[in-house]
């Protein structure tokens, strides 16, 4: 127990050390390449593209829809379109990513590769975990499935962060890749 | 392991540059209890090493870890030179300034004594003539409202009282039937609509500093914590000799600290404003997960455990208040209780979550990445740095975490003969930062009419506090 606060302790110890260390060498972060936010691999726009949309099932997990579209080249419309798709509804036996009629207000992709998804809210409280994340992963796991450039993504409501859904699933951060929602069958 | 060999590296650079007071520019008295000290100066900053001697309190440093930890009846207050930041009982606290090293081992301003360590410590201190005089509780304060209710229960009694505002309170049982409340910064005055009824309790009186509680013959502070939302300090009261278990193998593992016997929190999740999922027929989770909650505190407390619930009733509690007693009480596991809803009435079924580090899977990567990006401005590092050091904090137990989830589910799938929904990690909020094994368990969907009819039968509900308790009582004795 006392060795964990250590460790946290420690960690603060080697954080401000960082702080220190970045302050002092003047700014080289600055210097540091970014990250290219489109990689060489990045699909061609074209009709015959697949993507995969994510859609929870009647068991409470999520399934796979193929599609067929054409995607921009470009990460945020790719995201943004693949929101929409989401949005849109399914077309199979699944149910509808998001509970209710939510509109994509706006969507930007940072330099870090981290995708924000800014939705209208739902008009009243919802809840259960499940229902939380269904709605996270089918729109998370969607969207950097098909961008593999980016790593993660947070999602916001009317504009604003929101600390939770229906009061289990963290959304004040950035969400990554969660598989273990999807149905292995 | 990996993480720790790169805080390690840092630190070793960092020792080479912690600041260091040399220069002594006279001495300032301490006064406590009839006693006085004088402790060197230097400059603004006082030699802190003789302050605690004066208080009795046990002060160490680790040189392997460059921290010192303050140790005082059931306190524990760490901290390092050159930074700003204190646990205080397992709480970060950021203070003005940070302590530096010093010839006598380690020197701050009074302000950071005063505030970041001496007020945890449930001291203050007052500036007299020619020093300071160190006092126990808070200062004297603007009044505060206490509004006091008491339940009894069969062995024990619940004390709640609610406060006008927020203040730091301290509570100690000064003498056998006789314990005492003091507030910081306040001058408790009770609500005058208080009256309390309790076999346990003789009366309730206001003093100079703080509250008086007179209990019966035999009854004692068993223990006591306090929540916010709105501010109470809530105090469990009973007979202090402990009761009799009476099987022999129902002595658990129990590992006594300085603290004494660390709980078992058990979380009934929502409450108050919030509902949760609520059945077909009306059942709401907040109800029903504090009745599975009571259920289980008792069938572990008949193990022998000592439990704490994170609300006793219908009441409002923000996520990181539950997570927040848990550390604070260092809790042998955190286990927070749902129920689910899902948009399609068949799923049924219970399922265990620990958290995920997904998001900061390479904690140390993630932190230095913030620290560069962040490294010009301040602003927004702060709890950004703290969600990610309260991530590496649940990283270091995420094993025993699945460990216990692992242990939980399996007694609900055996109990629920239901297709297993398995063990599952998830970033949840509550479970943010929890220092220990911490499970959240979702004991089946109200959205289900079927299982949501069987979650309203008592009967069904005892037998799923007697599968989460023999869940949690196997990882506990399993000998980690
Ligand atoms: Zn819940």
């Amino acid at each position: 127990m006392k060795g964990r606060f250590v460790l946290v302790l420690l960690a603060l110890v080697a954080a401000a050390a960082l702080a220190w260390w970045a302050l002092r060498s003047g700014g080289g972060t600055a210097e540091r390449p970014r990250e290219a936010v489109a990689t060489p691999s990045a699909p061609t726009p074209g009709p015959g593209q697949r993507i995969m949309l994510l859609f929870p099932g009647t068991d409470g997990l999520l399934h796979p829809e193929l599609r067929q579209v054409a995607l921009p080249t470009d990460v945020d419309e790719r995201a943004m379109l693949i929101v929409n798709e989401l949005l849109a509804g399914p077309r199979s036996g699944l149910l509808p990513a998001v509970p209710w009629q939510a509109t994509l207000l706006d969507l930007f992709v940072d330099d870090s590769g981290i995708a924000y998804v800014d939705l209208s809210g739902p008009p009243a409280p919802l809840a259960g975990s499940n229902v939380e994340l269904m709605v996270a992963y089918s729109i998370v796991d969607s969207v950097l499935l098909n961008c593999p450039e980016l790593h993660s993504l947070q999602i916001l409501m009317n504009g604003h962060e929101i600390p939770t859904l229906t009061g289990h699933l963290d959304f004040s951060r950035p969400l990554v890749l969660n598989k273990r929602f999807i149905s292995k069958r | 392991m990996k993480r720790l060999t790169i805080v390690l590296a840092v630190l070793a650079v960092l020792l080479g540059l912690r600041p260091v007071a040399a220069q002594t520019t006279g001495t300032v008295s301490f006064r406590y209890a009839g006693h006085v000290v004088r402790a060197p100066l230097f400059g603004s900053r006082v030699e802190l090493v003789p302050v605690f001697a004066l208080l009795g309190a046990t002060a160490k440093f680790s040189p392997a870890m460059g921290t010192w930890g303050v140790q005082l009846d059931n306190h524990m207050i760490q901290f390092s030179p050159g930074l700003r930041v204190v646990l205080a009982d397992g709480k970060l606290a950021e203070g003005r300034e940070a302590p530096v090293a010093s010839p006598g081992g380690i020197a701050a301003s009074t302000d950071f004594l005063d505030s970041m360590i001496l007020s945890p410590l449930g001291f203050h201190l007052e500036r007299v003539a020619d020093g300071f005089r160190i006092t126990p509780g808070g200062r004297r304060g603007a009044p505060l409202t206490v509004r006091a209710t008491a339940a009894d229960f069969s062995t024990t009694t619940t004390l709640v009282l609610t406060m006008g505002r927020p203040a730091m309170a301290h509570v100690n049982e000064t003498r056998p039937g006789s314990v005492t409340i003091t507030m910081e910064d306040a001058s408790p005055q009770l609500d005058r609509a208080t009256v309390l009824r309790s076999r346990r309790i003789r009366g309730l009186e206001p003093t100079a500093d703080g509250l008086e509680l007179s209990l019966a013959p035999g009854i004692g502070l068993l223990s006591w914590h306090a929540l916010s939302d709105p501010p109470r300090v809530i105090l469990e009261l009973g007979p202090k000799a402990a009761p009799p278990t009476s099987a022999p193998q129902a002595a658990p593992a129990r590992r006594p600290t300085r603290k004494g016997v660390r709980p078992i929190v058990i979380d009934p999740g929502h409450g108050g404003k919030d509902s949760g999922a609520v059945s077909g027929s009306g059942l709401e989770e907040k109800n029903l997960t504090l009745a599975v909650a009571r259920r289980l505190a008792r069938v572990l407390r008949r193990m022998g455990f000592a439990v704490r619930l994170t609300r006793e009733d219908d009441e409002t509690r923000a996520l990181t208040d539950r997570t927040a007693l848990a550390n604070r009480l260092d809790a042998l596991a955190f286990v927070s209780l749902h129920a689910n809803a899902s948009r399609a009435a068949s799923v049924r079924g219970a399922e265990t979550y620990y958290m995920s580090l997904d998001s900061a899977s390479d904690a140390t990567a993630a932190a230095v990445a913030k620290l560069e990006n962040a490294a010009g401005s301040t602003a927004r590092s702060g709890s950004e740095l703290d969600m990610i050091l309260w991530d590496m904090a649940q990283a270091e137990v995420l094993n025993e975490s699945a460990q216990l989830a692992l242990s939980i589910q399996r007694r609900l799938n055996s109990l629920l003969n239901l297709p297993d929904r398995g063990v599952k990690q998830a970033p949840f909020v509550v479970l943010t930062g929890a220092t220990m094994p911490a499970v959240l368990v979702e004991v089946g969907f109200l959205s289900n009419p079927k299982e949501a009819r069987r979650l309203a039968d008592s009967a069904y509900q005892d037998q799923l506090a007697g599968a989460l308790a023999t869940g949690i009582a196997e990882f506990l004795r399993s000998g980690r």
